[in-house]
């Protein structure tokens, strides 16, 4: 695969490379593939044999670019080898190091660790992560789930949750897997309560929760994380919107809901989004006009069209929480975050 | 979104699809020809060959009508005792790729079988329609037999082979070759090999948008190299050869295909009416596998099992 990865960077060198790479490892992830086929994996993208080390029990693999288990008596792994929670990887490069091969390393050791993840699989082939995570799975076992993943009992925690896809600034230290949604595969990660800052965009950080309760704070992440608008928002903490949050969790989006629907025509003008979104944090026409950072003529001007098109006055009693909520559903319905970027085979390069 | 149920594609290879879909779209419409031209184009050979103890001599030969053709005789290097012989068939939608694509596969055949590889640069769809790219084929194949002695292979033992439209070409030269009363063949090799211009199985319906080389991608390789006749009553059983009714009198078949992929039902159709008839074939259906899975992702169990079992069967027939 290494051949094609230049063949995309030859026939557009626009391409993002590193994101087929990072997709290519979130299936490898999603379908429980074994350390063999991540290293084959890794090492058919690099084009150089991969190697892997774990301390306990004492394990070592190393697998070249077809995918054989390469002979011989293994090096010490390189200077740019990743280890984490005992688990060692590295790509055997011959001469300097190729432009992927950063991000190849990073998602072969993340793969590695989820596969070799902290507890052992169900009878119903998930994870311990998957089973905490899950309201449907009977509280019993979600407390074992729990307690095996070394959570403390009456402990609050957290869950960030993020596209496999995401750019991690900073990697916290906790459980993590791969978890289906309805929205395709997230990443789920847990960490401390008072863990209010995002290490990953987009991301999404749950409510505080006891461990049992954790499905909660999942489900707030994920609602958390569709709400993201990268890169001026990489990550929403679900305690910004409180309660509502959680209502929003549980809301079928595709249920009829005409406030909603009205605000297709108002988020289709250019001022729409940044309108409704000073609209419904100000306290007055006068605040939300700073926040647009326009003049209070031209926001009452707008407000007025809102009004029309939404059939209620925005700051008239309960037409605050119509809009608010209306404007939120709206944004789920609407989110782009979870999309993978297209791959680049457009007409235009096709010449 | 698809409603179409039909059977997923193997974790690994799903993987890779992620890397292929940069350089194979799975719907390859005519306006992509150019493009996949370009993106399906095989790296140099002289690189494919690096480290490989096999010898490359070029040649042109005398093609359909006579007009000149390129192709490539690949054998190990330092043998000069007769070998067996294969002629290989590319893949690539009979409109795209060249005479090395996917060759590394085929390499193993020469040094670690011993066998006499001619590649032929056939010519393509649809600057040149049925029967060009088949009887470009026939030609190489007559010229090898004819050459034999000369090229060192034995021509008792001489086998086609071909991937994908490759596949198709293989069989239809067999075929041919069978009708003729031309060389005599002792194995044909027909990797997920496209051999139907009808798009009717199953199969065909139920991987559009998705993979490698979907139904539309079909429809524009057939109708590259079938214009208006595709999938009408004027269809020569060469060209398709799904549409030959009598499979008698071939030479053993070894069939492999994906069962995620279109051409699954026509692989296995072939296969079913060789024995029908009363031949000899061999046929392995791999779970999961989207079209030419071995060349894109050889590297997974899959490819790896795939590529294996080939190379056995391939071993039985031409080895010594």
């Amino acid at each position: 695969m290494q051949e094609l990865l230049g063949r995309i960077s030859a026939l557009d060198p626009q391409a993002s490379v590193s994101l087929r790479v990072i997709a290519c490892f979130d299936e490898l992830v999603v379908g429980n593939v074994n350390t063999r086929g991540l290293l084959s994996a890794a090492a058919s993208l690099a084009g150089c044999t991969a190697g892997f080390r774990q301390d306990l029990p004492a394990r070592s693999v190393r697998v070249t670019p077809k995918g054989e288990i390469a002979e011989g008596r293994a090096l010490p792994p390189p200077d740019s080898s990743i280890s984490c929670d005992g688990l060692t990887v590295w790509l055997e490069r011959a001469g300097p190091a190729h432009a992927n091969d950063t991000i190849i390393l990073e998602r072969l050791a993340l793969a590695l660790r989820i596969r070799h993840g902290r507890g052992r699989r169900d009878v119903d082939n998930r994870r311990e992560l998957g089973l905490l995570l899950d309201r449907t799975v009977p509280v019993e076992e979600r407390r074992t789930a729990a307690a095996r993943l070394h959570l403390a009992p009456g402990v609050r925690y957290r869950v960030l949750a993020a596209p496999l896809f995401a750019v991690w600034a900073e990697h916290p230290t906790g459980a993590e897997d791969v978890v289906p949604t309805p929205y395709g595969p997230i990443h789920a990660l847990v960490v401390p309560q008072d863990h209010a800052r995002g290490g990953a965009s987009p991301s999404g950080i749950g409510v505080a929760a006891a461990p049992e309760h954790l499905h909660r704070s999942f489900r707030t992440a994920v609602v958390a994380l569709r709400l993201c608008a990268p890169p001026v928002t990489g990550c929403v903490l679900a305690d910004w919107y409180g309660g509502v949050i959680e209502l929003l969790a549980d809301a079928p989006l595709d249920a009829d809901l005409p406030d909603v629907d009205s605000l297709d025509e108002v988020m289709g003008h250019a001022w729409g989004p940044a309108t409704l979104d000073a609209l419904v944090r100000a306290g007055s026409v006068r605040q939300a006009a700073r926040l647009a950072g326009v003049h209070h003529s031209t926001l009452q001007t707008r407000l007025d069209a809102i009004t029309e098109v939404a059939g209620f006055d925005p700051f008239d009693g309960i037409g605050r929480t119509r809009l608010g909520i209306a404007y939120l559903v709206w944004r789920l319905r609407n989110s782009r975050v979870l999309d993978l970027p297209a791959p680049t085979y457009t007409a235009s390069t096709a010449g | 979104m698809t409603t179409v149920a039909r059977p997923e594609f193997d974790p690994e290879l799903k993987a890779g699809l992620a890397v292929v879909g940069g350089v194979f779209p799975p719907t390859i419409t005519p306006d992509l020809i150019a493009f996949m031209r370009r993106s399906y184009a095989s790296p140099p050979i002289e690189e494919t060959l690096r480290g490989r103890a096999i010898e490359r001599r070029d040649h042109v030969i005398a093609g359909h009508g006579g007009d000149p053709l390129a192709v490539s005789v690949l054998r190990p290097a330092g043998i000069d005792t007769p070998r067996p012989g294969v002629l290989f068939a590319h893949s690539g939608g009979l409109m795209f790729g060249d005479r090395f694509s996917g060759a590394d596969l085929v390499l193993d055949w020469v040094d670690g079988l011993g066998a006499v590889l001619v590649t032929v640069e056939y010519r393509l769809a649809p600057e040149f329609p049925d029967p060009f790219p088949r009887e470009d084929c026939y030609a190489a194949l007559e010229w090898v037999a004819a050459s034999a002695e000369v090229l060192g292979i034995r021509r008792d033992r001489l086998m086609v082979a071909g991937a994908s439209s490759g596949g198709g070409l293989a069989a239809g030269t067999a075929l041919a070759a069978r009708d003729r009363g031309g060389p005599a063949l002792c194995g044909q090799v027909l990797d997920y090999p496209m051999l139907d211009d009808r798009g009717v199985t199953p199969s065909t319906r139920q991987f559009d948008g998705v993979g490698v080389w979907d139904r539309v991608s079909n429809e524009t390789g057939w109708t590259a190299l079938l214009g208006e006749a595709c999938g009408g009553p004027d269809v020569s059983p060469y060209a398709a050869p799904a549409r030959a009714t009598d499979l008698c009198g071939l030479p053993p078949a070894f069939v492999d295909v994906g069962a995620a992929e279109i051409f699954r039902d026509e692989a296995i159709g072939y296969a079913d009416r060789i024995w029908a008839a009363g031949g000899d074939a061999e046929l392995h259906v791999w779970a999961g596998g989207f079209h030419a899975f071995d060349i894109f992702a050889p590297h997974t169990a899959l490819a790896r099992g795939m590529i294996r079992t080939r190379n056995a069967w391939v071993e039985k027939i031409l080895s010594d």
